[in-house]
């Protein structure tokens, strides 16, 4: 292959560095926590210091840090109702309780939650990148095997192969999901969250996201395997009878000859799949976690703020256009085959 | 041969949807029997006759579906029903989402009753009834767990199961988000799941609704109430829009009367069992 021509993409390059510049700049310029927290009332003071040594604490402390700017915000509920916003860029200090800042601040508040920010691996965006990745590692894997299944000579293979592909597309990915986590478990006897050490405070999660994990992949297998087939059929009869008649073994002709060939047909049906699994991705609401979707339709519902949905487009946006971005340089790289 | 069966199938098919759609109708005439009082000439209705209701069904014993799996039964679905002919109007129950279920109070239906807690907040945006039941936060732990519980601090370091959006909800975040107990939160779309994560032992806790927790106590050996906040009582009432106070009023007598009846309290022990008071 010829290496990457660097004077084609030299705009893009300068143009990549002047934003990290700039981003930089603003970082560093950023005011810092503390900052943000000496700027509260004073009756907010004196309400977080009367909470220390509370056993019932009442002020919620929510900052937020993204890159560039900051956004704390203050809140306490009850008798001493309260809430105090404030935005930090460049080096300044911002109320945010109306106005404009308070827009800023939302949208500030809103992509850090739904990006998963302060969060362990499976919320938010987080959730969704991961959860998309292994289920289309898994589902190509299990799918090409029941792609071979199905195309292959032994009748019994090509016949589970069938039934297995029949089950997973012919029933709701919701559904199975629910069988997955909550039916298994509750005929064998078993809990998601006991593979993980009890002592572990985040295991509920990390059972679920298994559970969410395995359900997806099986799924994914049943798409991926049609796809996976169809390209392999596509590969012209010409080079099954060319690899045999150089005496190349069934084994040997799909392994170096066929699936090379039919990896690049694949791709865009991959590539398709991938974008398709990231939106149902939010199908695991149903077992208690948390993914880009979820979370701003509970910041709609519990603060009314339309505004919400902005943010999660753009960051859905970003994600699809990176993973578009390699699928594309993927498929450029195999088309040597070609 | 395979038309045939293919023709024979189609048929059982049709067979058992007609059916079902004659099941259906077996069932709808209730039992009635409360005169109509209150006057509701003046009141604005989505429909003439009908007073429609949000409702999220499966808030057993509030709200649920029968076993035919159709018919809206249920605490709440008794209250209204009374109400509705307390106003002289036919009840129309509209299953929704919990999600969203204020937004559609006076575009979808003309009021909310699906165990509505009466906050300020929520006060702010429309206007409730007077309130037709108590209720507690409480902690519902499997029957055979020794764990004590005599607050939600003691809830610290556990994993807990609620449903999203509600005052259970709020109450919790609230806990975890001030720094005051370090809890693990498992937020579900229906209560039944937190029942069913607890029983599976995906969670440790379920914090709910005392009187939906009486309604799975009575109904099952499996769970116990470990806690009951009383210091805090919620108080559930009929949502209605913010511009229809000649509904509320409406309704409010209709419950006066109701109350002055014993038939709410008749209700309420036939759904909440009267070991619950």
């Amino acid at each position: 292959m010829k290496k990457p021509d660097l004077k084609k993409y030299s705009k893009q390059i300068i143009w990549i560095a002047v934003i990290a510049v700039v981003c930089i700049v603003l970082a560093v310029l950023k005011p810092g926590r503390e900052q943000l927290l000496s700027s509260t009332s004073p009756k907010m003071q004196k309400l977080i210091d009367e909470d220390k040594g509370s056993t019932r604490k009442r002020v919620t402390v929510t900052y937020n840090s993204l890159l560039i700017i900051n956004y704390v915000s203050l809140s306490s509920s009850g008798a001493n109702e309260m809430s105090e916003r404030y935005v930090g860029f460049l080096g300044k200090v911002y109320p945010a309780d109306a106005g404009a800042m308070k827009v800023v601040g939302q949208m500030v508040n809103y992509s850090y939650r739904m990006l998963g920010c302060g969060e362990n691996l499976m919320h938010g965006a987080k959730l969704t990148i991961l959860l998309t990745t292994l289920t289309v590692i898994f589902g190509l894997l299990l799918g090409t095997l029941l792609a071979l299944g199905k195309i292959s000579k032994k009748k019994i293979l090509s016949r589970i192969s069938g039934a297995y592909i029949f089950f997973f597309r012919g029933t709701p990915l919701l559904i199975q999901l629910f069988v997955v986590y909550f039916t298994v478990p509750g005929i064998f006897g078993f809990a998601w969250r006991d593979l993980f050490s009890s002592a572990d405070a985040e295991a509920v999660y990390k059972g679920a996201f298994t559970a969410a994990a395995i359900a997806f992949a099986l799924n994914s297998g049943a798409y991926c395997a049609e796809i996976v087939r169809s390209a392999i059929q596509s590969i012209d009869k010409g080079q099954f009878e060319a690899s045999k008649a150089l005496g190349m073994t069934y084994p040997q002709t799909m392994t170096r000859i066929i699936i090379p060939q039919s990896i690049r047909r694949m791709i865009p049906n991959v590539s398709n799949e991938f974008i398709m699994i990231l939106k149902d991705a939010s199908l695991v609401f149903a077992i208690s976690l948390m993914d880009i979707t979820t979370i701003s339709k509970n910041i709609m519902t519990s603060e009314g703020s339309y505004l919400v949905f902005i943010p999660a487009l753009v960051i859905y946006l970003l994600i699809t256009a990176f993973f578009g971005f390699i699928f594309d340089k993927i498929e450029k790289k195999f088309s040597v085959y070609e | 041969m395979k038309k045939k069966i293919t023709a024979a199938f189609l048929a059982v098919m049709m067979l058992s949807l007609t059916a079902c759609g004659a099941a259906k109708d077996a069932d709808a005439s209730a039992e009635g029997g409360h005169e109509a009082t209150v006057d509701v000439s003046n009141v604005k209705l989505m429909s003439d006759g009908v007073l429609s209701v949000g409702c999220e069904v499966g808030y057993p014993p509030f709200e649920d579906f029968a076993d035919d799996g159709s018919t809206p039964i249920g605490y709440d679905v008794d209250i209204i029903n009374a109400v509705a002919e307390k106003l002289g109007l036919k009840a129309n129950i509209i299953n929704t989402a919990w999600d969203g279920i204020f937004a559609g109070i006076g575009v979808n239906y003309d009021v909310a009753c699906s165990a509505v807690t009466i906050t300020p907040e929520r006060q702010e945006t429309m206007l409730f009834s007077t309130p037709y039941i108590n209720n507690y936060q409480a902690v519902v732990l499997l029957a055979d767990d020794d764990r004590t519980v005599n607050s939600f601090n003691d809830l610290n370091g556990l994993s807990i199961a609620l449903q999203k959006e509600t005052t259970s909800d709020i109450l919790m975040s609230d806990y975890k988000s001030t720094g005051t107990i370090d809890v693990q939160i498992v937020a579900n779309e229906k209560v039944t799941s937190c029942f069913t994560q607890l029983q599976n032992g995906e969670v440790d806790a379920v914090v709910v609704d005392s009187t939906v927790a009486d309604g799975y106590i009575n109904s099952s050996d499996a769970f116990k109430i470990a806690y009951q906040d009383e210091s805090e009582p919620e108080q559930f009432g009929i949502a209605i829009a913010k511009d229809n106070e000649p509904l509320q009023a409406a309704i409010n007598q209709a419950l006066k009367e109701l109350e002055e009846e014993g038939y709410i309290k008749e209700t309420y022990d036939y759904w909440f069992g009267a070991a619950a008071e």
